[in-house]
């Protein structure tokens, strides 16, 4: 519940803070926020698994967030931003998609 | 650190306590491709790794390492940094959320400001014309009460007639209404604005089809014609700016309905067979469209802001009057009828 609860006070804390991300920021923020999500999506089925790391959850997220990140910058410098955005994004989905089926069986054990 | 929750230091040495919140190693899972046979699609390790072993395989190898030097599988959830990273990711979220909104543009503002403009001056026009119409009739009853005072009430059945003719009254009576819409296949949206290059589409009721038709009514005998409300006078035009159609100087939503005041019987059998009937046929044909001839026994037509020539003189004025420009310097109390046109 720990986390959970600070999940929210970061969505609230970002909400009424409401900073403004430097523009040659912004491409980044959406890989970054799906990155995000796998490593979240990842720790949870870890949990449910009963073989959650802390270490493991920080560095798999962090890496996750800067190789994105990387991974379209290059993209950028070479022209192909877009359709390297796209494989992460495939690619990423594809795990949210899997560990959150995962967590389904184990919830609900269907 | 040292707060109730468990720091990261302690995450290694705390065997104390039960981690995992309960679930410890009984629920470890061996790893899901633990099979010693060479898989016939070893070939596709990329699309497998992808769909069957989406969990990092450091917790996996984290958890070995843990049971096999006798701790609990899984570490708490509790620990500072797993709280910290919580907030981070919560933050993250928010902040890309709200930064990659679409934010209004600068057009839009200006769009917006241009819009709140328009109805605010159409609203000061609207007033105005209300104001007109009360002063005009005010002027009417200050014009019978001097006629009436000077003992030249003959004039006053004059003014009226010609107050008629020249369409400042509201007239009623009997008539047809005549609704005109665009195709249906014209969109019918009124967003036109929406498309600034596209061309004048053929399903739309363009002004030179209104003027047609309003001149086919005039032609079939009507008395007084207004198109949406606004009375047609002698100096009103029926004019199109992109693709609205103004009458006056204000612009016309769709449908049109055009009101004229007439025997709706002759009305109707005059213009049918004339050109702006015939017209009007070809275009609900070919253009498809919508298009409504009723009759009312009952119709209203509004009046005319009242308009007097300015510097137009009339042909054939008394010599006492004819150089004389008081009638453009007229004030709106007086109510001088350009002179000459009582007798024409």
């Amino acid at each position: 519940m720990i986390p959970v609860l600070g999940l929210v006070v970061g969505l609230a804390l970002g909400l009424l803070l409401d900073p403004s991300v430097p523009v040659w920021l912004q491409p980044y923020l959406p890989i970054a926020v799906i990155a995000a999500l796998d490593a979240v999506f990842g720790a949870v089925r870890a949990v449910l698994d009963g073989i959650f790391n802390d270490k493991v959850f920080v560095v798999s997220f962090l890496s996750n967030v800067v190789v994105a990140a990387f991974i379209v910058f290059l993209g950028d410098q070479l022209g192909v931003g877009a359709q390297l955005s796209t494989g992460v994004v495939v690619v990423l989905g594809i795990r949210i998609f899997s560990n959150v089926a995962s967590i389904r069986r184990h919830l609900f054990k269907a | 650190m040292n707060e109730p929750l468990n720091g990261p230091g302690d995450t290694e040495g705390a065997g104390g306590h039960a981690g995992g919140d309960g679930i410890g190693a009984a629920g470890r899972q061996p790893p899901p491709t633990g099979g010693s046979k060479p898989r016939p699609d070893a070939s596709m390790t990329l699309i497998t790794t992808v769909l069957e072993r989406p969990l990092e395989p450091g917790y996996q190898e984290a958890a070995d390492r843990r049971t096999s030097s006798g701790l609990p599988a899984a570490t708490s959830t509790r620990t500072v940094i797993v709280v910290v990273m919580a907030i981070v990711t919560g933050f993250l979220f928010a902040v890309a959320a709200q930064s990659l909104r679409p934010k209004p543009t600068a057009a839009a503002s200006v769009k917006e400001e241009l819009v709140s403009r328009i109805e605010g001056l159409q609203t000061h026009g609207t007033a105005q014309e209300a104001s007109i119409v009360a002063l005009t009739r005010q002027v009417h009853d200050l014009e019978a009460a001097e006629l009436a005072q000077a003992g030249g009430s003959d004039l006053t059945a004059t003014i009226n007639t010609l107050e008629q003719q020249a369409g400042i009254v509201a007239v009623a009576g009997p008539g047809v209404t005549l609704t005109l819409d665009d195709a249906a296949s014209a969109g019918g949206n009124a967003d036109a604005g929406n498309r600034p290059s596209s061309g004048f589409e053929a399903g739309r009721v363009s002004s030179a089809d209104l003027q047609v038709i309003v001149n086919g009514l005039w032609a079939a005998g009507a008395e007084a014609v207004s198109i949406n409300g606004h009375r047609l006078t002698a100096t009103s035009a029926i004019r199109f700016a992109g693709q609205a159609i103004i009458v006056d100087f204000r612009p016309l939503t769709r449908p049109y309905t055009v009101t004229a005041l007439g025997d709706p019987d002759t009305l109707r059998s005059r213009f049918e067979p004339s050109f702006g009937g015939v017209y009007l046929t070809q275009l609900s044909k070919e253009f498809g469209i919508v298009s409504s001839l009723t009759a009312g026994d009952s119709l209203s037509v509004p009046g005319a802001p009242g308009e007097r020539l300015l510097v137009a003189e009339p042909l054939g004025a008394l010599p006492g009057n004819a150089g004389a420009p008081s009638v453009s310097t007229a004030t709106p109390s007086e109510t001088t009828l350009p002179s000459g046109v009582e007798t024409p």
